[in-house]
Order: C-alpha cells, then structure tokens, then sequence
C-alpha cells in the first residue's frame, strides 16, 4: 500500500464515518456536527484529486455558511424540544434501498473499463479553470449567479412571515 | 498513484448514505443534510472524472463548482421553506405534513 | 334548347325548394309564387324539349335523348364501379314530364286557396316544389340508382305532406304507415336493382337491356344455386315489381293509400292520384323490355296482383263512408287496372290510363277539396244536395265521375276501353269477365259517392246552408282539367294526333314493339258500356232519395258490410305481425341493447377504470418519504436494468 493510498484512507474514514453519523445519530446536534466533520473531509478529498480551489470553495460555502444555516434552522424549529424519534417507518424499507444502490453502483464501478489514464492524476491549475469559466462556461457561470439571486429573494420573501411580524 | 476506482467507490458509498438519510430520517432538516452527503458525492465523482480521464478538457471540476453553488442556494430555499412550514404546523417532521393524501 | 336540356326541367323546382328552405319565412307570402313560377317554368320547357324530341324523330322511328354527368367513380383494376346522373328522354318520359308538371302546376294553384291561413303555408309549397323536383327527376332518370334515389325523394314528400298536420295523431300515424308500407316495398326494389347490377356491372338502363338482350343474364346464379335460363332475370324483375307494389298501393301493400287522405286535399290530388302513386307503372313501363324478357310468370304476377287490387278497392269503395276514401279506393282500382294493362303486355293501354287517369283523378280530389273547404265536413253521412249549392263543383265532379266509371265519350272511356282491349286479347276470359264485374261495381261506388254529395236532401241542414261554390282560385284551375278529362281520350285518334305534330294517335307514340293503330272494337265498347252503364242504374236505385234499398241490403248483408267496413281485416292481420313478431324482436334487440352493449361495454369499461382508480389511491399518501422511497426505487431499478444489459 503506497503512501498516497493511506493518506487517502486517512482522509477517506472521516468522510465515510461522519456521513454515517449524519444519518444515524440520536441526537440531531450531533448529526449537524457530523454532517461538518464530513465535509470538510471531502474538502480533503478534493485536496487529494488536486483541485485546491474546490476545497477552498468547499470550505468556505459549506463549512462555513451551509452548516450555520443548518444549526439556525435547527433552532428556529426547535427540533430538540419534539420527543418523536428521528426514524421514520421505512428504516427497513431506506436501508434495504440504499444497500441495494451501493451494491449496484460499486458493482458498476468496479466493472468498467474507465477508458484513459486511471491511475494518473492530471493537476488543473486554478488559471485554466478560470479561463474556461469564464470564456466557454461563461453564460452558465451567469446564470448560476442568476439562481443564486433567486434563491436569495425566495429565500427572504418566504422566510420573512406575516406582515406585522 | 491512487487509482480512480477507490474515488468512485467512496463517492458511492457516500451516495448510498445520503440515500439511507433521505428515505429514514423524519425531520426535514436532517432530510436536507442527507441530500447535502449526496451532493457531496456527485461531486467527488465529477472532478474524479475530470481529473482522472479528460484532463484537457475538464468539464468535471466547472460541473462541481456548479454542484456545490446550487447546492448552497438550494440549502437556503429550502431551510426557508422548513421555516414556513414549522410555522404553519408547529413541526418540522415530513410524516405529519400528509394532507395531500387520499 | 332542346332534348338535351332536359335536366332543367328537374332542376328549376330544386332551386325552388332550396330557396324556400332557406329563406321562405322571409319571402311576401311565404314564397307560393316561387314554388308556382318553378313549376310553371318546368311545364313551360316540356315544350321546347317536346318539339325536339319529335323533329329528331322520323315518322314512328323515335330516337331518345340522354344527357348524363359522372357523378362518383372508382377504378379499381378491371372493374370500375360508376354512378352516373343522367336524363333520358323518350316517349313515356314525355308523357309523364306531361302528366306531372300539369296537374303539379294546377294544384298548386288551386293551393293557394285552399291552404290560404295555414300557419304552415310556406312550409307547403316548400314541400310541394321538393316533390315536383323529385318526381321530375324520377321520370327522366337513366339509371336505376337516380330513379330509387328520385323514388325515395317522393315518398319523403309523401310522408311530409300526409303528415302535414302532424298534430293530429290520425295525420300522424298515417305518414308513419305509408312510409313504413311503401318502404317495405322499396327494399325488394332495391334488391332488384341490386341484383341486376350484380350481372350487368352497371345502373344504366339502356346499357341494362342491351345486356339482358344479348343473353348476359342467362343461367346466372344467386349465391351459388345455379339457376337456369331466364330464372334470374325473373327473380330480378320480380324484386323491382314488389317496389312498384308498395309504391303504387297494389296489394297487398295497399293499406297506406286509403290513410293517407289525412294530408291536405289539393296533396291526395297530386301525389296520390295523379303522379307519385303512377311512379310504380312508369317504373315498369320503364323496364317492360326486362319484363317481357323474364320468365311469362313475372307479367303473370303483375296481372295477378292488379286484378286483386280492382276487385279489392272496388268492393271497399262501396263500404267507405267518407269522400277522400272513396275517391283513394277508385285510386287503388284505376292503379290496379293499369297493372292489369301492363300484366296483359301492353305499355300503350297502362300509359293511356295513366295520362287520362291523371287528369280526371285530380279533378276528382280538388272538387271533394272544394266541398270540404265550403262545409267542413267530409263524411258522406253528413252531405247532399249540394248541387243546387255548389253548381260549378257538381258539374265537375260529374265530368270526373263519368270519366271514371268509363262513359263515352269521356276519356276514361278511351284509356278504359283500351285496357279491355289489351285484357281480352290476352286470352284469359275468367279474367277478362272479372274486369268487365270491376266496371260494374266502379259504376256503383262512384254513383253512391255523387249521389250523397251533391243530389237530394241535405243531411246536415245547416253546413249546407253555408255551402258555396269556391272562390275564383280554387274554381278556374278546375276547368282546364275538366275540359282535358273531357276531350282528353281523342288522343288515340291517329287524326287528332298528327294535328298536334306526332306521326299518329297515342298508340304511334307511345308503344311496346310496335306502333299500334287505334281499331275501334265495337263487342268491347258495347260490353263495357253496358257495365258501366248498368253500374250507374243499379246505383241510383239503391242510393237515390235517401238510398232506402241500399239500407235495407246493408241489414240483411251485415257480416259482408262489416268484412268491407274493416277493410277485410287486412289491417288488423298487418297490425297483429307488428305487435306479435317485429315488436318482439324489438324488444330483443333492445335487450341486447340495454345489457351488453350499455351495461357491460360502455359501462362496464368505465367502471373498471373508476375501480381501479378506487384501487389505485391508495399510493397516494401524502407522505414525503413514501415518495422518496418510489423515486430510489425506480432509479434503482433503470440502474439494474442498465447495469444487466451491459454485462
């Protein structure tokens, strides 16, 4: 096992062991805190792919602004305050499903002939993502910007309440 | 080198949690991380792509930073809407918002 | 303008109803002066065509004139299956443009009057001109399809105008009986028609006798059983025979005749009497050469069946009590005899009544027309002495009665004598005595019938004091027709015709294979003078001043009064298969209807969707995860599927 693989496995349990503390904790701080644990080991993961600017991306947005807005939410519903448990009726029915994905999607994986270099990893620099970004990509880029707007305006008109509020 | 495989896997697996999360879980918002996980996922698995088979032509690493901007403006929507409907039914859990049943 | 503009003649009142039909409510009037100004125009262009047809004519030798349109064609590889409109002019087709737009135009005239306050008056002439335009047309038809189509038009009409006062239940029920009669009839037409295309590959009937001529109908076969020499052609001919049954009121398709007089008078004058009832012999005058083709036994039916129907309506005549009827069964007898002509072989003698019959017929019906319309009352019961009211009508009606039971030197005499003639020749004397009893019992009705009208004490005091003769109207169409009742049977002779321009009398125009002279038969002349004449002696003794001796036969023949007075029975046996068979199988079908079409197909069908919507709404439960869960289930299972197909 190469050096590089057991960085990947040390980045790699985080992710794996906090995405299952997402979905499976008791209580749900502690699956908000590991759903952070998570992402900013898949910022490490993008570390790893070479795509620093991702990670910076990644821990900026959703280390920072996702996971506060989670915990806001989280309290403005009073979530720890309703006794019912966390798990709906269909655990059996959910876990059966996403084993039988996990299975399929690693089977696929693991069958395919990736056509190409698989095991070289090709470094993109910042410089060319931002040339493409903003000549070949650039009507999605602005329209991306365009969501972001909306989303922000939906998001104010549909949080802010009655009038009188 | 850390072949590509190992990447799709995780991505997988991170996918099926996410899905696990989704269909088990009551609260809306623990809803919402899990679809988090799972766009998480899919973006490990674009830049994988990028990185690993098309290097000149990286379409994968733009595709992800797209994932990861709507993916935040989605968050915001729907924590809004979770607002709204805690508001109006004084829960956050999807089992009891069932009135548009039979 | 000559032969070939012909069609026009057809053409103008067609105009005429679509005009009416769309704006007659509109028009001063209700548009009566369009529907007459048609017919007039139509009476008026005979001429021209007439004058043509004689010029291309040379001496007896007549050459007929066609005009036809293609009307829908299919070529199909080898058989091209064609429907033609076409008109063909020759001599019969000349006699009845003649017949039926004079006696259309009088009557129409004479409408004016009678239907004048009508809520309906438009609605009449509207009526009328779709009649005329179809009768028309029917007469000058050149192929089969058109002639039934024509055929159908005119009996629309009938029940159209039976019908006219369909608010009272009897008109109403009338209609519905004559249509329903005649179209029992018109189905066995239409098979024969049918049947001879079969053969023939084509509807057009001078192409139709050039076949059967040259032998094309010899043992052919119906639905793989062989039949031999002429039986096909018989069978055939047959089947168009039982259209002229229906349609000319033979028996046993009689019954609608009599009901129909509910329709308005001036309507029994022209379509009853004169032309739609004659549309069945023109038919088989028209197709006599297939006729004379077949197999004896087809003529031997039409023979049959005609001296049925005299005998028939002849003694019914003596039982009806009211004017209309007792005129409608002189119909049915003057039909029967003109089949009884044709039966015999002769085309001369059937078209000779015709024409005459046409005239005096409608005579007849628009002076009972003048008396109902001055006293409101039709049944015999309630008339008399009306001459001394009424001295005009009386004395038509007179010329009329006269004519009709065949007095010389009136044109029914001619056209009767004629028919006797063609009988006696046939060789059959039971039969021939059987037509001169005819004539005799023709003599009585038609006696009683005036007699009760118009002579000695009124029964119904004060409706006669407010009898008068018509006005002007109603009247002057009356004298034309009188005077053609009158002077109209000199036709036969060859002097009076080739005065007018033809080559001869009525037998060089109008003949079967051969020109035919008049030869005035003193033994027939005298024999059926003396019936006649005899008829109308006997009658007056029973019927006159009060007709005591006509009661007192009446007591002591009861049952046979009674047989006459329910009209044999006929009707009640037709009435019996209605209700007992054809309404059963009604309700079968309707059964069949009800259940399983209904219930189990359209119902049934939609009650399977709305159970399995029933069924179905169960997934619908409101709850997210449920959702979520069908959505992973279904990616899940396209990944399956790809990940299958691609290993």
């Amino acid at each position: 096992m190469t050096y590089e693989e057991v960085i990947f496995f040390v980045i790699a349990v985080p992710t794996v062991g906090g995405a299952i503390g997402v979905v499976t904790a008791r209580n749900v701080i502690h699956s908000a805190l590991f759903l952070i644990l998570s992402l900013l080991a898949v910022a490490g993961v993008f570390i790893l792919l070479a795509a620093e600017f991702l990670a910076i991306v990644q821990v900026l947005i959703y280390g920072g602004a996702v996971t506060i807005l989670v915990l806001f939410a989280m309290m403005l519903t009073r979530v720890r305050d309703l006794p019912a448990a966390l798990d709906g009726p269909q655990r059996p029915f959910a876990a059966l499903a996403a084993g039988v994905f996990m299975g399929v999607s690693i089977l696929s994986v693991v069958s395919t002939e990736w056509p190409g270099e698989t095991e070289e990893i090709n470094v993109i620099s910042i410089e060319q993502i931002g040339n493409q970004l903003f000549t070949t990509w650039a009507v999605p880029f602005e329209i991306a910007s365009l969501v972001l707007m909306v989303a922000l305006l939906g998001a104010i008109i549909l949080a802010r309440g009655e009038e009188g509020e | 080198m850390i072949p590509i495989n190992d990447f799709l896997v995780l991505s997988a697996i991170l996918f099926s949690l996410g899905i696990y999360g989704v269909l088990a879980r009551r609260n809306a918002v623990l809803i919402l991380m899990s679809v988090e996980l799972m766009l998480q996922a899919v973006a490990i698995n674009f830049i994988a792509f990028a990185v690993y088979l098309s290097p000149d032509q990286f379409t994968g690493v733009i595709f992800a930073i797209f994932v990861i901007t709507i993916a935040a403006a989605e968050v915001g929507l729907a924590l809004a809407i979770i607002l709204r409907l805690y508001r109006n039914r004084a829960t956050a859990n999807v089992d009891e918002a069932d009135t548009l049943k039979w | 303008m000559g032969m070939e503009d012909a069609y026009l003649i057809p053409a103008i009142p067609a105009a005429a109803f679509v005009v009416l039909l769309l704006f007659g409510k509109y028009l001063p009037r209700g548009g009566d002066f369009i529907a007459i100004l048609a017919i007039a125009a139509s009476f008026a262009l005979l001429f021209p065509v007439l004058i043509d047809f004689l010029d291309h004519a040379d001496g007896t030798e007549f050459v007929p004139g066609e005009k036809s349109w293609e009307w829908v064609r299919f070529e199909t590889g080898g058989r091209d299956f064609e429907i033609r409109l076409g008109f063909f002019v020759d001599q019969i087709s000349i006699v009845m443009l003649a017949v039926v737009s004079f006696v259309a135009l009088i009557v129409q005239i004479y409408s004016v009057g009678y239907m004048r306050g009508d809520p309906k008056y438009g609605w009449y002439f509207t009526c009328m001109s779709l009649f005329a335009a179809s009768m028309l047309t029917l007469v000058l038809a050149d192929n089969l399809l058109l002639l039934y189509a024509a055929w159908e038009g005119v009996g629309f009409c009938s029940f159209l105008l039976i019908g006219f006062w369909w608010e009272r239940r009897s008109a109403a029920e009338a209609a519905k009986k004559a249509f329903i009669t005649t179209r029992i009839g018109d189905v066995g037409f239409l098979i024969g028609i049918l049947l001879l295309w079969k053969e023939a590959r084509t509807f057009d009937i001078t192409a139709i006798f050039e076949f059967a001529e040259r032998g094309g109908f010899n043992d052919a076969d119906i639905g793989g059983i062989g039949l031999n020499g002429s039986a096909y052609l018989t069978i055939a001919v047959l089947f168009l025979f039982a259209g002229a049954v229906g349609k000319s009121g033979q028996f046993p398709l009689h019954v609608w005749l009599p009901d129909a007089m509910e329709g308005p008078t001036p309507v029994s004058a022209l379509i009853h009497a004169a032309t739609m009832v004659v549309a069945g012999v023109y038919m088989v005058s028209r197709m006599f050469p297939l006729f004379e083709l077949a197999d004896q036994v087809a003529l031997d039916v039409v023979m049959a069946l005609g001296l049925i129907t005299v005998l028939l309506s002849a003694t019914l005549g003596l039982a009806a009590t009211d004017i209309k009827r007792v005129i409608a069964y002189s119909t049915l007898n003057s039909l029967g005899l003109m089949f009884v002509a044709l039966g015999s072989g002769s085309v001369t003698a059937a078209m000779l009544y015709l024409f005459v019959h046409g005239f005096f017929k409608a005579l007849l019906f628009l002076a009972a027309g003048s008396v109902i319309h001055a006293t409101e009352k039709q049944e015999l019961p309630e008339l008399g002495g009306l001459a001394s009211k009424m001295p005009l009508t009386a004395l038509v009606f007179l010329i009329g009665t006269l004519a009709m039971v065949g007095v010389i030197p009136l044109s029914g005499f001619w056209a009767k004598d004629e028919v006797l003639h063609a009988h006696e020749s046939y060789g059959n004397v039971v039969l021939y005595i059987i037509a001169l009893v005819s004539v005799f019992i023709t003599g009585l009705y038609m006696t009683r019938l005036f007699i009760r009208t118009f002579l000695f004490e009124p029964r119904d005091r004060h409706s006669w004091e407010h009898a008068h003769d018509a006005e002007p109207v109603m009247t002057l169409p009356l004298i034309p027709l009188a005077l053609l009742t009158i002077v109209g049977g000199f036709v036969v002779f060859d002097g009076v015709g080739e005065a007018m321009g033809f080559p001869g009398g009525f037998g060089e125009f109008v003949f079967t294979h051969e020109p035919e002279g008049f030869d005035f038969a003193w033994d027939i002349a005298v024999l059926s003078t003396v019936s006649a004449v005899g008829g109308i002696i006997v009658g007056w003794y029973f019927w006159s001043n009060g007709g005591e001796p006509a009661r007192r036969a009446g007591e002591r023949l009861s049952p046979v009064y009674r047989m006459l007075a329910n009209r044999y029975y006929i009707d009640v046996a037709y009435q019996w298969v209605i209700d007992r068979i054809v309404l059963t199988l009604g309700r079968v079908v309707a059964w069949f209807d009800r259940n399983i079409v209904n219930d189990t197909a359209v119902d049934g069908s939609a009650g399977l969707g709305v159970f399995a919507g029933f069924g179905m709404k169960f997934l619908e439960t409101g709850k997210l995860p449920n959702y979520a869960l069908a959505i992973v289930a279904g990616v899940i299972g396209l990944a399956v599927l790809l990940l299958v197909l691609r290993l």
